[in-house]
């Protein structure tokens, strides 16, 4: 069960996110449609482009589970009512320091 | 402790064997998340905020140090080097790699553990006191009947499709430390008129964002029935608990809703309509069976009295361990110790491997090789002699696990929150790291005494703050953190719900509001005697809210 994302309107910037089904390990789309780990990598979508790249990722299920919208600015930083909960996936838990991630 | 036989080795091992595949073909896209989610939940695995996490069984708590040792095996070879020791006396992994968990769960099946029922809407592990099988205030060991029940819910094809989680609780201490009423059957232990040991029992207590403290339903239970009355309970709950709605899904719900008086007369009716060919058998062959496995080890008085007090007498931070983390044994010359998993600066609950090893060494040559589990998050060595106490004391300073805190204020029940779970709406971690700097004085909070302070990260209350006596919840306002605190919950035998003190705080103002609020405790109090949640019985809650919003 993951808590229910809200739902943003087409004119804004979104990242497509989810973990990597083989590890669970949270991914980012670039904006050239290929997975990255490292949050600082994604791309940001709008519009059609971003319902498109959404549906090619919930297609890949075998590689990429539980894909979803995720706010962004523009330039792809993280924004909107997820902040917190999106930077600590970005950057890893905040209470073991130790296993920081690439972050955004 | 429970050994497994052939039948229970065999069905770990099917159950193994039959997930790898189930793995395989997830990962090979062969089937998707939606058809493979069910399979893994019952399989104890989740998909959390950064990887998938893996849950495993400790029934009712107890583990061996061979068993503690694969654990630690685990957290070397397939997590970061740690574990998460949870409320319901089990274990976490935040990191294992979904390739990976097969291979994880055969190496435990080799070890008699599993992740069965530690997800979905099953009946899932019996959890009980901590120290069963040593308190001095039992009338008898519950372990054997949490392993009955144990063997009759695990893969109960009746019972596999709950309307919801199903969780059982056992006890038969005099002081409840299992928190009984918090669960959908709370069991304590007691005589009838006769003399004859049974089962008071409780239905439709829990916490979650409808918060229900179990009222009774059946003043005693002979041993011989208990199986078929559970089975009755459960058959009413199964045909009249809601699947529309999963918010009002749990039995706390329908018993609500019904009325305890109405839903006893449904159990009952059940109760006494099951045929001679329906009720369970539980011959007392089968329950001495079950019951050798739990039979009293062999203490053989080791003596070393003289040796446990000028210990004492030399080393201060030894006594003071001693007079916080030691709880009293049924057996002359043994002490049940409390192991904090609550040093400042780690989460609660956390354990390295290296700890974990040191633990299992520390329970296999000091514990008659049995450690416990707490659904306060610690860890127990149920049965040290007290000539070992001082060796297994400066063994546990060596490795980070000898604070001195149990039942104080910074022992607090702390759930993962934001930092690792994708249902929280704050971070409860970094708080509970906060209010340890804020009583970090170890004598202060030994002056201060028991105080259970519970920290949720979100409305599921995991951190059980509705029985904390101060309880913490974390909301989301508008994307910020803040934290609603609740006075006066407890969850022994005069088990309530906390009581909201008003508006949320912000993180950087709890631990300030904390202080206040202890302080005012500290002067309003009879005497060290009084405790915490004392004072709030005979005071109300009015002068802690007060002090706790009193920030000038």
């Amino acid at each position: 069960m993951t808590s229910v994302r809200p739902k943003l309107k087409p004119e804004q910037f979104k990242a497509i996110t989810g973990w990597e089904t083989t590890t669970g390990d949270v991914i980012w789309m670039r904006g050239d449609g290929s997975w990255t780990k490292i949050a600082a990598e994604l791309g940001a979508f709008a519009g059609e482009a971003a319902e498109e790249a959404l549906a090619a990722a919930q297609a890949d299920e075998a590689h990429v589970t539980g894909a979803y919208f995720m706010q962004v600015t523009e330039d792809g930083k993280i924004d909107g009512r997820e902040t917190l909960r999106e930077s600590i996936r970005a950057n890893g838990p905040t209470c073991h320091p130790q296993f920081a991630k690439g972050g955004r | 402790m429970y050994r497994y036989d052939e039948f229970d080795h065999q069905m770990v091992e099917d159950r193994v064997a039959q997930f790898r595949g189930q793995v395989e073909r997830r990962l090979s896209g062969e089937i998707t998340e939606n058809q493979f989610k069910p399979l893994r939940l019952m399989n104890g695995v989740y998909l959390q905020l950064h990887a998938y996490m893996l849950r495993i069984c400790i029934p009712y708590g107890q583990m061996s140090s061979r068993q503690l040792h694969a654990l630690a095996d685990v957290a070397r070879d397939y997590d970061k080097g740690y574990g998460h020791f949870t409320t319901r006396q089990n274990i976490q992994f935040n990191w294992v790699a979904l390739k990976d968990i097969p291979d994880v769960l055969a190496k435990l099946a080799g070890v008699e553990m599993h992740a069965n029922q530690t997800s979905g809407n099953c009946i899932r592990n019996t959890t009980s006191d901590q120290f069963a099988g040593a308190a001095a205030d039992e009338i008898e060991d519950p372990r054997p009947w949490c392993e009955i029940i144990r063997q009759w819910s695990t893969f109960h094809p009746e019972f596999t499709y709950l309307p919801r989680k199903f969780k059982i609780a056992v006890t038969a201490a005099g002081s409840d430390r299992a928190a009984i009423r918090l669960h959908d059957i709370g069991l304590i232990m007691k005589a009838n008129a006769a003399g004859e040991t049974g089962f008071e029992v409780y239905v439709g207590g829990g916490q979650g964002r409808t918060p229900h403290v179990a009222p009774r339903i059946r003043d005693w239970v002979s041993k011989a029935d208990l199986l078929s009355y559970l089975e009755a309970v459960m058959r009413v709950y199964n045909r009249c608990g809601r699947r529309d709605n999963k918010y009002k899904a749990r039995i706390k719900i329908l018993v609500a809703e019904t009325g305890i008086e109405t839903f006893r007369d449904q159990v009952e009716a059940e109760f006494a309509a099951q045929g001679a060919e329906e009720k369970v058998a539980l011959p007392q062959e089968e329950i001495d069976r079950i019951g050798a496995y739990f039979a009293p080890p062999l203490f053989d008085g080791e003596g070393g009295a003289e040796a446990f007090e000028a210990a004492q007498a030399e080393d201060r931070e030894f006594a003071r361990w001693c007079r916080i983390n030691l709880h009293p044994h049924k057996e002359e010359g043994y002490r049940s110790v409390t192991i904090s998993l609550k040093p400042e600066g780690v989460p609660p609950g956390d354990a390295t491997e290296s700890q974990m090893r040191l633990v299992a060494d520390l329970a296999r040559d000091y514990s008659l090789d049995d450690v416990r589990v707490t659904h306060e998050q610690n860890l127990v060595l149920p049965h040290v002699g007290i000539g070992n106490l001082y060796t297994v004391y400066l063994a546990l300073r060596s490795g980070g696990l000898a604070s001195a805190n149990a039942g104080l204020i910074t022992d607090m029940i702390c759930c993962p929150g934001l930092d690792y779970c994708d249902l929280a709406n704050a971070r409860s971690i970094p708080l509970a790291a906060d209010i340890q700097t804020a009583f970090t004085d170890i004598q202060e909070q030994e002056d201060i005494g028991e105080l259970k302070v519970k920290i949720s990260g979100c409305i599921n209350a995991c951190g059980h703050h509705h029985v904390g006596h101060i309880g913490i919840l974390g909301v989301d306002k508008k994307g910020e953190e803040y934290y609603q605190i609740t006075f006066g919950g407890r969850a022994d035998e005069k088990a309530q719900i906390g009581e909201i003190a008003g508006k949320g705080l912000r993180q950087d103002e709890v631990p300030a509001a904390l202080k206040r609020v202890v302080e005012r405790y500290r002067s309003v109090r009879t005497g060290k005697d009084e405790r915490f949640i004392d004072a709030v019985e005979r005071l109300g809650t009015d002068p802690f809210k007060e002090a706790l919003y009193d920030a000038d």
